[in-house]
């Protein structure tokens, strides 16, 4: 029988970024609570009552239900009540600094997503693929010349997937810098290394300081941008948005924005983390990089297996707008809910031997991409780009390995590695 | 049954396949389930997207 009510030294280290350093050690508080503490409550000091929702079936009920479980109405992401505190006074009154696809629910969410469904489409995103392959053999070719030795982090990780977007968004080269820049400081707010220089992590509403810098940034880069397209729309994402309408007018300003955020920043920041992750696992796995060689028809499952592994959207925050049942706990009108998709990932439920790398993994459904209503929008994007980078590099890479210990971005929301130090050797022409 | 008469019915959403001929065993789905035998509260298993959001290819 499980307890109801989960010690707060329990979770304090997951809501705490720098934990997000060692995943072992995050991974280790995880099982622990999908075996102790399934579907429990914890009050951790400085934060809200939280609802911790570890398994995978019990994730999946409550994210497929977007009318009961509202992603606006208060944060949807982990925050301190202080943070919180301060969104509001930035706000005026609301819960999240951005209104991006991810904080809007039913049935504004999909009158949102539809701008840009027909784009992100399997159909859609067909006209992008001569592009998207070409950047993969861009970034295998880099790789090539970078041999024997390379951070494939920061050469490669984090750049591919964000021209592949950006060249989508119409965003030009020379500001592809930029926005890699503003996407740390928006999702690793709290690394070291990463955040926006002058940030003070000392400080509870840290988050909300940068995240609202963040937004005015975007908002004063995307904003001629937007006159721009709406003036002379192209044949770029940006005009897609730009000349969207809700109801037969334009969208809302923030919202606007925020459309615009997320396909900057998310559009690869978790693809980066992925892409990284597989790197990470041909380094200590020769097996697989062999396999892979002798069976290329393998790499889109190699590839749903990074995603899973990776889990780079580590955690949503959602709040019931009734009380509702399940496993026979009641989570009351105005609970908050903390959905772990990175241990949903790791139920031992749901999939056999889940701490282990299995690229032949089959069926694989994970929940990298989220469940319901919410499901990523660029997730047929996301597999088409990974699969086409991995189908450059496989042929060419003979051997690879870890010339020290990769880092982890210290980030409790998207997460991925920073650093992955290899030595590799590439197949003779 | 005649086989050629089984179709397949793909996720419009993240782009999962119901295949007629397959089934889905794993969740109760035998082989050769047709598609208007699936319930219509049925969601799509990769994503959670409902029935309707499914096209025939």
């Amino acid at each position: 029988m499980s307890e109801t009510m989960i010690p707060p030294e329990l979770v304090a280290p997951a809501f705490n970024p720098a934990t997000f350093a060692n995943r072992d050690d995050v991974h280790e508080i995880f099982t622990r609570l999908r075996k102790d503490y399934p579907l429990s409550q914890v009050e951790v000091p400085g934060y809200d009552p939280h609802w911790i929702v570890t398994k995978y079936a019990d994730l999946r009920e409550i994210a497929r239900q977007d009318e009961i479980f509202h992603g606006g109405d208060r944060s949807k992401t982990l925050i301190s009540q202080a943070g919180e505190e301060l969104v509001k006074q930035y706000t005026g009154g609301q819960s999240n600094i951005f209104r991006s696809l991810v904080q809007l629910d039913p049935p504004e969410h999909q009158k949102y997503r539809a701008v840009c469904s027909g784009a992100f489409s399997l159909d859609g995103i067909k006209a992008a693929l001569p592009n998207v392959e070409a950047t993969a053999k861009i970034y295998a070719d880099k790789l090539v010349s970078l041999a024997p030795e390379c951070d494939f982090a920061a050469e490669v990780a984090f750049l591919y997937p964000l021209k592949v977007v950006l060249d989508l968004i119409g965003v030009p080269e020379q500001d592809h810098a930029k926005m890699l820049e503003l996407t740390q400081w928006l999702f690793t707010y709290a690394d070291p290394d990463l955040k926006r220089p002058g940030s003070d992590l000392t400080d509870p509403q840290e988050i909300t300081r940068t995240w609202g810098i963040v937004f005015d940034e975007f908002e004063k880069y995307y904003s001629p941008v937007i006159a721009d397209r709406q003036k002379c729309p192209r044949n770029d994402l940006a005009s897609v948005i730009a000349n969207g309408k809700i109801d037969g007018g334009p969208m809302e300003h923030r919202a606007l924005i925020s459309y615009f955020v997320i396909a900057s920043t998310a559009g690869h920041d978790t693809t980066a983390a992925t892409t990284g992750h597989g790197m990470w696992q041909l380094a200590q796995r020769p097996d697989i990089l062999a396999d892979l060689k002798a069976n290329p028809e393998l790499i889109p499952g190699f590839v749903e297996e990074t995603i899973r592994w990776a889990s780079p959207v580590q955690q949503f925050v959602r709040s019931a707008t009734q009380d509702y049942e399940i496993k026979g706990r009641t989570i009351r009108k105005g609970d908050l809910v903390y959905l772990s998709y990175l241990s949903a990932n790791r139920d031992e439920e749901a999939f056999p031997d889940p701490f282990t790398f299995d690229h032949r993994r089959s069926p694989n459904r994970h929940v990298g991409f989220g469940f319901g209503g919410h499901t990523c929008l660029g997730i047929h994007l996301a597999r088409m780009e990974m699969i086409a980078l991995w189908k450059q590099i496989i042929p060419r890479l003979k051997s690879v390995e870890l010339t020290g210990t990769p880092r982890m971005a210290e980030s409790e929301f998207v997460c991925g590695p920073k650093t992955i130090p290899i030595r590799f050797e590439v197949e003779a022409v | 049954m005649n086989e050629q008469e089984l179709g397949v019915h793909r996720c419009g959403k993240c782009g999962f396949r119901y295949d007629e001929a397959l089934g889905l065993p794993e969740d109760g789905i035998p082989p050769g389930t047709k598609w208007e035998d699936i319930p219509d509260d049925w969601f799509c298993p990769q994503c959670g997207a409902s029935k309707a959001d499914f096209g025939e290819m």
